[in-house]
């Protein structure tokens, strides 16, 4: 019996500690006007089509200050490769002058630009959310 | 005043209305070069230049529900500004324009506009043509445009779009659009287009739909019009368009039908024609993209509208082969085989194109 805890306790002690869960949430400024935002308006957003709450333009802000967090808005926000969506942000600029979401390679210049602007929607892991008290947290858009 | 300074100021003046919002911009460059070998060439008239580079761009100034939007393409022939529209964005699927815009019932065009690198073929459809390069249709308009789009049977949508606004004049050199850096004092009507179409969903280029024009187009300064004393062309145009996308395949198809009405102060003649198109494209391994094309016509030898524009194409077989070597730049040749109204001639094309944002 003795023996059996020992095994038992040397595994657990062997096993790789599991990390701690990974959520990426949609967030903005906490004052904003925006209260929800589906799936299909989300990605509209970053797909630069016009998204407007009470008569103003959103205006999305890419986070791609690491690249898992770039795969994960390719897979989960816009649902498509890195060269279609490069196709359709040049489409819509194309044809309707559309303008492609503002792209942050660092979350702190990322958070000040979203502080800055009541209208300004972005993403990113909620552990970097912490407990902001200027940035609200309107869902959670993918957690392992 | 001029339109475009009309716009300028009405920009500066809508902002004001979208105070709190930011200024944002957009600038888009889409070179691109293309040398043309003709041969077999039994035609009085083939193409109208044999090499091009140009550099179009496009440029966008947003505040607010308000966008100001420019299209303006140099040439080592031309220097012209293709778009430039002032927005309104009324709802998030509705946008109203006022400007210079390119009429919504070329379905190429309309997806495409002047960006050589976003289309897969080098050439166009020659019923989709520019004016500028010996085009049969109207294609830029001065006046008023709203594109709408609503959800309907569920998951489909509605996309819609009507315009109107100062047709193209006809002159020796074919139609000539109103020109907004050098207005004429022409007397340019107004046209008006329709365009309708459902897609099975809000994100997919597929869908088909129906497309409605009617301008008249006045005559200045023809030498030899086909009816003596031609004074203006009424021209009205109904057509349907298809387009499938998938991951690897990509169906497009257009026809249209015009009835044409060629007037004189003492007679008139009337006529009808018909053109379109299909195309096919397949995504190939090592970022390859092969093309197909077949353009074609009806009733075109007997319609005498279509003496006024020598270049028209009656019949024309396309193939070609696109590669995108690096991220938005890419290299297309084309092979095509031609018949006019007056003969038949064969062109090879090398393109290259790219995008800068």
């Amino acid at each position: 019996m003795r023996r059996l805890l020992t095994i038992i306790l040397l595994l657990c002690l062997a096993a790789p500690a599991r990390p701690a869960s990974q959520a990426v949430v949609l967030v903005v400024r906490a004052d904003s006007p925006v209260q929800e935002l589906d799936s299909v308006a989300v990605r509209k957003l970053f797909l630069g089509l016009p998204v407007l709450v009470n008569g103003s333009p959103l205006r999305p802000l890419r986070n791609r200050s690491d690249a898992l967090l770039d795969e994960i808005f390719l897979q989960q926000i816009v649902a498509m490769s890195q060269s279609n969506y490069d196709r359709q942000i040049l489409i819509g600029v194309n044809r309707q002058g559309w303008l492609r979401p503002t792209e942050y390679d660092r979350a702190s210049d990322l958070i000040a630009a979203l502080k800055a602007d009541p209208n300004a929607v972005s993403f990113m892991w909620q552990r970097d959310v912490g407990h902001n008290p200027q940035i609200r947290v309107i869902r959670v858009l993918w957690s392992d | 005043m001029r339109i475009s300074s009309l716009l300028l100021a009405l920009t500066l003046l809508c902002s004001a209305l979208a105070r709190g919002d930011p200024w944002q911009g957009e600038l888009l460059l889409m070179p691109s070069a293309q040398a043309v070998g003709t041969f077999n060439r039994q035609a009085p008239v083939t193409e109208i230049v044999d090499e091009v580079v140009q550099l179009d761009t496009l440029f966008s100034v947003q505040r607010g529900p308000f966008r100001l939007f420019g299209e303006y393409l140099l040439s080592d022939h031309e220097g012209d500004l293709e778009r430039f529209q002032l927005g309104w964005q009324a709802s998030q699927d509705t946008v109203v324009w006022i400007g210079r815009y390119h009429q919504p019932t070329s379905v190429w065009n309309h997806d495409h506009h002047h960006g050589q690198y976003l289309q897969t073929s080098v050439s166009r459809p020659f019923l989709d043509e520019w004016e500028d390069l010996g085009g049969i249709l109207p294609q830029h308009f001065t006046g008023m445009l709203i594109e709408s789009g609503h959800k309907v049977f569920g998951s489909w949508r509605l996309r819609a779009a009507i315009a109107g606004g100062l047709a193209p004049i006809i002159t020796t050199k074919g139609l000539e659009p109103f020109d907004l850096l050098h207005p004429d004092h022409e007397h340019h009507q107004v046209g008006f287009q329709a365009r309708a179409s459902l897609h099975p969903g809000e994100f997919t280029e597929t869908g088909f739909g129906l497309v409605a024009a009617t301008d008249e187009l006045p005559t200045i300064g023809l030498a030899a019009p086909p009816l003596p004393g031609l004074d203006h062309v009424d021209l009205k145009l109904i057509g349907a368009f298809g387009i499938y996308a998938a991951d690897e395949w990509k169906f497009l198809a257009t026809w249209y039908h015009a009835q044409t009405e060629l007037n004189s102060p003492v007679a008139s003649v009337s006529g009808s024609f018909g053109v379109g198109y299909v195309e096919a494209e397949r995504r190939l391994p090592h970022d390859l993209t092969g093309f197909l094309r077949w353009e074609g016509s009806a009733d075109a030898g007997h319609n005498d509208y279509l003496k006024l524009f020598p270049l028209f194409v009656r019949q024309r077989n396309v193939i070609g082969l696109r590669w995108d070597f690096v991220r938005r730049q890419a290299v297309t040749l084309q092979l095509s085989d031609t018949n006019t109204l007056d003969g038949h001639f064969s062109d090879i094309r090398l393109q290259w194109s790219a995008a800068f944002l």
